[in-house]
C-alpha cells in the first residue's frame, strides 16, 4: 500500500529526514518511535502534503502511484488521513458542516453519490457514540473551545467519518489523561481492518498498550535504527531512547 | 423584502406610533418610552452608471425603548453612497446597529451614538466586503455621558483584490459616565496583497472607575486552517470560501430576522 523509499526531507535548509526506508502493507498498523527532534511529525507532514516541507532524495508510492505530486486534497481522495498532533481551531464553522463538506468533496472524488443532510446526520450521530462525543459538540465550531481530550476525539470521528485507507496519526496520544486514551484507542480499534493499515506516530509506549502494533520502528535523527515487533515498544520504555542513539540505520523491512 | 428598492425602509412590528418623519435626505424617528422595534433600511442599485446617494437619519431612544437597526448597503458598481446615523440613546434604552456594506464604488458609513441615560446600551456591529477598486469607510463615535452605560463594538472587513477599508471608531467616556463597560473590536481579512486596511480604534477616558478595551487585528487566511481544511478533502477554493465565510459569518449570526439572516447568508456565499 505504501512504499518509502530512501526519503530525505528539508525544512528550509535543514535537513530532518535521511533516509527513511518503510513498507506498509493493507492491514498492517505500524508504531513509530522516537526521541523529540528525530523527524517523527516531519513524516507525518510529508506524507499528508503540508507546505513547507521539501523532499530532496527519494520516493513515496502509495497504491504504487508517486503520492509526492498530488496535493492534499487529492491525498484525503485517495485514502489517506492525518490525525493532528495540534488540531485547528475553526471559529464560525460547525463540526457538522464541516465534516458534510469534507466527506461529500471526498466521495465526489471517488465518483459516490453525496450524501443530504439525513444520511449525514444519521451517519455521524452512530460514529459520534464510538468516541463518546455528545452530539451538541457536533453543532459547535470546529474544535474552538475544546479541550485537548475533545479535540483528539474529534480527530478520530473525522477519521471515522472518512474512512481513509491509510490512517497516519501524529502522536494521537499526546496531552490525554487515561480515560481519554482509552477512548481515542477505542476508536482506532474500531476502525481496524484487513483494507486499512495505520502509521501510529507517538513519543510513548503507553499508546502502543492499547492499539496493539504489527511492527514497531524506531525513528533518530532522520532514520530508522531499529524495527521490531511490539515487543520492542516495551523495551524502549525500560531502557529509554539512549539505547539506540548510536544504533546504525536498520535494514528495510 | 424580497425585491430591493432604493431606498427601502420597513418597521418591524408596524406600528402606527413610531414617528418616522421627514425627507430622503434627513428622516427622523422616534422610538417611545418602554417600545421595541426593529428597523430594515436596504439600499440596492438604482443603475449601473454613476449616481450618488445621501442619507441621513437622526433616531431618538426615549427611556427603556429599544431599537435594533439593520442597513444593507448594496449599491450599484460605480455608485457613492455616505449616510450618517445620529442617535440619542436615553435611561436604560438599546440601540443595536448592524450594518452590512456589500456594494458601491465608494461608500461612508458615519454613527454618532449618545448614551444620554444611565444603563444606557449601545452594539454597533458592522462586516464591509470590498473587492476591485471599492472604498468602504466606517466613521462611529460612541458618547458615554451618563453612568452604568454600557457599548460592544465589533467590525469585520474583508478586503480583495485593490479594495480599501477603513475603520475610525472613537469611544468617548466622560467625566461623569462612572462605570461605564465598553470594547471595541475592528477585524480584517485581507485576501490580496494589493488590499489596504486603515484602522483606528481610539478610546478617551476622563472618568476613573470605568472597564473599557479596544483592539484591532489585519490579518491573512491561515495556512494552518487551509492545510486543515484541505487535509481533509476540501480543494484550495473550497477551503478558501469556507474560511472567508466563516470570518463573516459571525455578524451575520447577530441578525434575529430569519428571512435577512438567509439572504446575507447567501450573497457571502456567492461572493466568496
Amino acid at each position: 500500500m505504501l512504499e518509502i523509499k530512501n526519503l530525505h526531507a528539508s525544512v528550509g535548509d535543514k535537513p530532518i529526514l535521511k533516509g527513511i526506508h518503510l513498507t506498509i502493507k493493507t492491514g498492517e498498523v505500524h508504531a513509530i518511535m522516537g526521541p523529540n527532534g528525530s523527524g517523527k511529525s516531519t513524516l507525518g507532514n510529508v506524507l499528508s502534503g503540508r507546505e513547507g516541507y521539501t523532499v530532496t532524495e527519494g520516493d513515496v508510492l502509495y497504491e504504487g502511484k508517486n503520492l509526492l505530486a498530488l496535493a492534499p486534497e487529492a491525498r484525503a481522495a485517495a485514502g489517506i488521513f492525518l490525525g493532528f498532533q495540534y488540531p485547528v481551531e475553526i471559529p464560525g464553522i460547525t463540526n457538522n458542516y464541516f465534516m458534510k463538506t469534507a466527506l461529500n468533496a471526498v466521495r465526489r472524488a471517488r465518483g459516490e453519490k453525496e450524501l443530504d443532510a439525513i444520511d449525514f446526520l444519521k451517519l455521524i450521530k452512530e460514529k459520534a457514540k464510538v468516541v463518546e462525543m455528545d452530539p451538541s459538540m457536533l453543532s459547535r465550531s470546529v474544535n474552538e473551545g475544546f479541550s485537548g481530550g475533545e479535540k483528539k476525539r474529534n480527530e478520530i470521528l473525522q477519521m471515522g467519518v472518512l474512512e481513509p485507507k491509510l490512517a497516519i496519526l501524529d502522536e494521537t496520544d499526546s496531552g490525554l489523561d487515561i480515560d481519554a486514551l482509552q477512548i481515542v484507542s477505542k476508536g482506532i480499534n474500531a476502525l481496524r481492518s484487513p483494507g486499512r493499515a495505520f502509521l501510529v506516530i507517538t513519543h510513548y509506549q503507553r499508546l502502543l498498550n492499547y492499539v496493539q502494533p504489527d511492527y514497531v520502528h524506531v525513528l533518530s535523527a532522520g532514520r530508522i535504527v531499529k524495527s521490531g515487533g511490539k515487543e520492542l515498544a516495551h523495551e524502549l520504555e525500560q531502557k529509554g531512547y539512549g539505547w539506540l542513539e548510536n544504533a546504525k540505520p536498520a535494514t528495510v523491512v | 423584502m424580497t425585491t430591493l428598492t432604493a431606498p427601502s425602509y420597513e418597521i418591524l412590528p408596524a406600528n402606527a406610533a413610531i414617528k418616522f418623519e421627514g425627507s430622503s435626505e434627513r428622516r427622523t424617528l422616534t422610538v417611545p418610552a418602554n417600545t421595541q422595534i426593529s428597523l430594515i433600511e436596504k439600499y440596492a442599485a438604482q443603475s449601473a452608471g454613476i449616481y450618488s446617494t445621501q442619507t441621513a437619519l437622526t433616531v431618538t431612544l426615549e427611556d427603556h425603548a429599544k431599537l435594533t437597526h439593520y442597513k444593507i448597503v448594496q449599491e450599484g458598481a460605480q455608485a457613492s453612497h455616505h449616510s450618517s446615523v445620529e442617535v440619542h440613546v436615553g435611561a436604560s434604552a438599546t440601540y443595536h446597529s448592524h450594518v452590512f456594506l456589500l456594494g458601491g464604488f465608494h461608500l461612508r458609513n458615519t454613527i454618532h451614538v449618545r448614551l444620554h441615560g444611565e444603563h444606557a446600551e449601545c452594539m454597533l456591529n458592522g462586516l464591509y466586503l470590498a473587492s476591485h477598486d471599492q472604498k468602504m469607510e466606517n466613521h462611529t463615535l460612541i458618547d458615554h455621558v451618563k453612568p452604568h452605560g454600557t457599548s460592544r463594538e465589533l467590525y469585520k472587513g474583508i478586503l480583495d483584490d485593490q479594495a480599501q477599508g477603513v475603520f475610525d471608531g472613537l469611544i468617548v467616556v466622560q467625566k461623569d459616565a462612572q462605570k461605564t463597560d465598553s470594547s471595541q473590536t475592528n477585524k480584517n481579512l485581507l485576501l490580496s496583497t494589493k488590499a489596504k486596511a486603515i484602522t483606528n480604534p481610539e478610546l478617551k477616558i476622563f472618568a476613573n472607575d470605568v472597564k473599557c478595551k479596544h483592539g484591532a487585528t489585519i490579518g491573512q487566511l491561515s495556512p494552518d486552517q487551509m492545510f486543515y481544511l484541505r487535509s481533509r478533502g476540501l480543494s484550495q477554493e473550497q477551503a478558501r470560501r469556507l474560511l472567508i465565510h466563516a470570518f463573516a459569518s459571525e455578524m451575520i449570526q447577530f441578525v434575529e430576522i430569519p428571512e435577512l439572516r438567509d439572504q446575507l447568508q447567501h450573497h457571502v456565499e456567492d461572493r466568496a
